[in-house]
């Protein structure tokens, strides 16, 4: 399950609000996907693409760290320097892996960071307080509470494949594909159905104001980051 | 004082027929039923009888989610039910549905134990402290902060349960609670119900397995083609004798009722199971058995409680868990498991998972082998449709049957698929008295075609109507295998 993205599962309060996550998200795309690679910017880039590094080491995921940090420092390493020593083909292959990386891993790793560590709630009423409608926030949190229901539906359907040893019959790779995406997406469409049912007996949507349990608020870390994340904003668009 | 009032309620849904024209289908009609507060009320009938109908007419999914026509009205409380949204109707009743996996929200434990009042605005700190006296009386305290997605069945129904005893609603529905779980997980939401009850909570609760209701319900109501068929007091319905409830076309009330099994008849062949290994990353469950010898055509049911490994054995035995270890000796052959999937074929608990074409024929076609001229295969198919009477369906979209006759479709694949073994994942989970006995049916004639069954199961009924030997699991272990007349205690 550790790959599907999904909202955190289990333990306590989220690590940044929701907001400030949601935040350093945009700025953080911003940044890197349209910063360029020399200057002011340069530093801007160096600063936004260690903030998932210090997130995921705060959340104690050390592995992925380490694998983030190294993709880094290899890409950093063919921007600096490989690029220059090559020519034609491969200095053009250099160019787009190493620009793959550097410019889409930060944003990605950081939304994966975020969903790790808020839950369905935690994101509903932070959403709540800065009144984004529940026509918005209600089908996004049901988006994300499906990841790994189509993931434990497709493990069951690929292993009925596997039962009845369709991939050694004769039949095109286009058919073998329908055959595992009907029956995924029927299960899933009635599953979906099934929890618009049960949502709905529960009282979801109604125009009473919901209370949360959960804890929601900015804590220092929270405007010490937006503080950041300003600068950052401020000094990438003056520049 | 009347809490639920259904006054000459006439509901038809409107659907789809298989060539996709509007049809209507009956859910109810002319249902005239008084409900008083704190009566436990207990509705049975075979399947599409009309008891899920109630139960959506009484949490307002009928008229406001599911489409169709009706007439009368049902009073909560003396309000209409329609005429409010279902919002309003949840600040009353609150619902447990039929499937664990579907009805969760959140996606950790606690939030959802405090989604359901969390959306009828109840102060945090009140919902807080209701959470811990739930699940200190409920047991719960150990799913709390956990996965929903890591949870059985059995937990997430009784996370399910935890989540209106928070709201703690006055009037509970619960269809077909009991479907997908073991002996252990239905004693557990009996206690449920039992607290429900004692707190004076109005329950309504749909079932085909009655034993455990024996000492709750008030009044029975059983129902057939929409209609009420009989109304039974919950006095005299403890005292229903097998024969009776045989009789009625119902699931015994009796817990131990099994009593008369088949006789054993000593057979030639046998099977053998050689260090069978495999352990999740867990350490804690997986099955380890040195030496297992069964007997060849024959029902094998292989039984315990959740957990115990019986999932494991039968895929590992398939050869659907690539990591396991272990050979099968069939006659004067050794079969690795990995190979095993040349001579298995399994029936999943959800057939939807299983079924992948377009037509009933194409599907048994597919298990068909190629190598075969394509005039002997079409005959293969055909004969396997007509063996399970389904030739009729043969140009119907899978998708388009119902529950049982898709079983029947992934059966007939298997005879297709000509393999020795045919193996079952609950077959008749949640299904009613005559279904039941139809698939008990259809088991008997795949042994009379010479197949060995390796049936998981829950189900006590089915256990002794047709199975020949018992396999009792416990902690990925043996713990006693033999025939099933002298059956081992306490399963």
């Amino acid at each position: 399950m550790q790959a599907v993205i999904s909202f955190k599962e289990s333990g306590g309060r989220a690590t940044l609000d929701p907001r400030t996550s949601i935040l350093s998200i945009f700025v953080i795309s911003m940044v890197m996907i349209g910063g360029g690679l020399s200057g002011v910017e340069y530093w801007l880039r160096l600063f936004c693409c260690l903030i998932p590094f210090v997130f995921l080491v705060t959340v104690h995921n050390y592995q992925f760290a380490a694998i983030y940090l190294g993709l880094y420092l290899f890409s950093a390493v063919i921007e600096g320097a490989v690029i220059q020593l090559t020519s034609g083909g491969w200095n053009l292959l250099f160019v787009i892996v190493a620009g793959i990386i550097s410019r889409f891993l930060a944003p990605m790793v950081m939304g994966y960071c975020v969903m790790q560590s808020t839950t369905v709630s935690e994101f509903v009423t932070a959403m709540e307080r800065i009144h984004v409608p529940q026509v918005i926030t209600i089908p996004l949190s049901v988006m994300f509470r499906f990841f790994p229901t189509i993931s434990e539906e497709n493990k069951a359907v690929s292993e009925a494949m596997r039962m009845r040893q369709i991939s050694g019959k004769k039949q095109s790779l286009i058919k073998k594909m329908e055959y595992e995406l009907v029956p995924v997406m029927m299960s899933t469409v009635r599953i979906a159905d099934e929890l618009s049912q049960a949502s709905l007996t529960k009282g979801l949507g109604g125009d009473i104001k919901r209370t949360h349990i959960c804890e929601v608020g900015l804590r220092i870390r929270d405007y010490v980051l937006m503080l950041f994340l300003l600068v950052v904003t401020v000094l990438f668009v003056v520049y | 004082m009347i809490m639920i009032e259904i006054k000459n309620v006439t509901f038809s849904y409107r659907v789809t027929d298989t060539v996709g024209n509007p049809v209507l289908r009956t859910g109810v009609s002319g249902l005239n039923l008084t409900i008083r507060d704190g009566e436990f009320i207990v509705l049975t009938g075979s399947s599409g009888c009309g008891k899920t109908t109630v139960c959506r007419l009484i949490n307002g999914l009928i008229p406001h989610y599911f489409d169709g026509e009706k007439s009368g009205e049902v009073l909560l409380n003396g309000r209409d039910i329609s005429a409010q949204p279902i919002y309003e109707t949840a600040q009353t009743v609150g619902s447990v549905f039929q499937n664990p996996r579907s009805q969760f929200f959140n996606v950790d434990t606690t939030s959802e134990l405090a989604f359901f009042a969390e959306n009828q605005g109840r102060a945090p700190e009140k919902i807080r402290s209701d959470i811990q006296e739930i699940s200190d009386k409920m047991e719960l305290s150990e799913l709390l902060g956990r996965s929903m997605f890591k949870l059985s069945g059995g937990e997430k129904q009784k996370i399910a349960c935890g989540t209106i005893a928070v709201a703690d609603s006055s009037v509970i529905v619960l269809d077909e609670p009991s479907s997908n779980l073991d002996t252990n997980a239905i004693e557990d939401l009996r206690k449920v119900l039992a607290m429900w009850k004692e707190q004076g909570k109005t329950v309504v609760i749909a079932e085909h397995r009655l034993y455990f209701l024996r000492e709750l319900a008030d009044r029975v109501i059983l129902f057939e083609s929409g209609e009420i068929k009989k109304e039974i007091a919950g006095k005299e319905f403890r005292e229903l004798s097998a024969d009776a409830t045989k009789e009625l076309g119902l699931r015994t009330v009796q817990s131990h009722s099994a009593s008369a099994f088949k006789e054993w008849k000593e057979t030639m062949e046998y099977f053998t199971l050689t260090n069978f290994r495999f352990s999740y990353p867990d350490k804690v469950h997986g099955i380890d058995i040195s030496s297992l010898t069964l007997p060849k055509n024959k029902i094998i049911a292989i039984v315990g409680h959740n957990g115990a490994g019986k999932s494991t054995l039968a895929r590992t035995f398939c050869g659907l868990h690539k990591k396991a270890k272990g050979t099968v000796k069939l006659g004067d052959k050794t079969v690795p498991v990995t190979k095993m999937l040349d001579y298995c074929y399994m029936i999943m608990q959800d057939v939807n998972h299983q079924l992948f074409t377009e037509s009933v024929q194409e599907e048994v076609l597919l298990s068909v082998s190629e190598s075969l001229p394509e005039t002997e295969r079409e005959q293969i198919a055909r004969n396997a449709l007509e063996m399970l009477d389904i030739e009729k369906y043969a140009e119907m979209h899978p998708m388009a049957l119902s529950g049982g006759q898709k079983q029947r479709v992934a059966i007939a694949s298997g005879i297709a698929a000509d393999k020795e073994f045919i193996l079952m994942d609950e077959p008749t989970s949640g299904l009613d008295y005559v279904h039941m006995k139809q698939v008990a049916g259809v088991m008997e004639m795949l042994k009379e075609q010479g197949k060995t069954l390796l049936v998981i199961t829950h189900d006590d009924e089915l256990i002794s109507c047709c199975a020949d030997y018992i396999l009792y699991l416990e902690k990925g272990s043996v713990k006693h295998s033999g025939p099933v007349d002298i059956r081992y205690d306490g399963v």
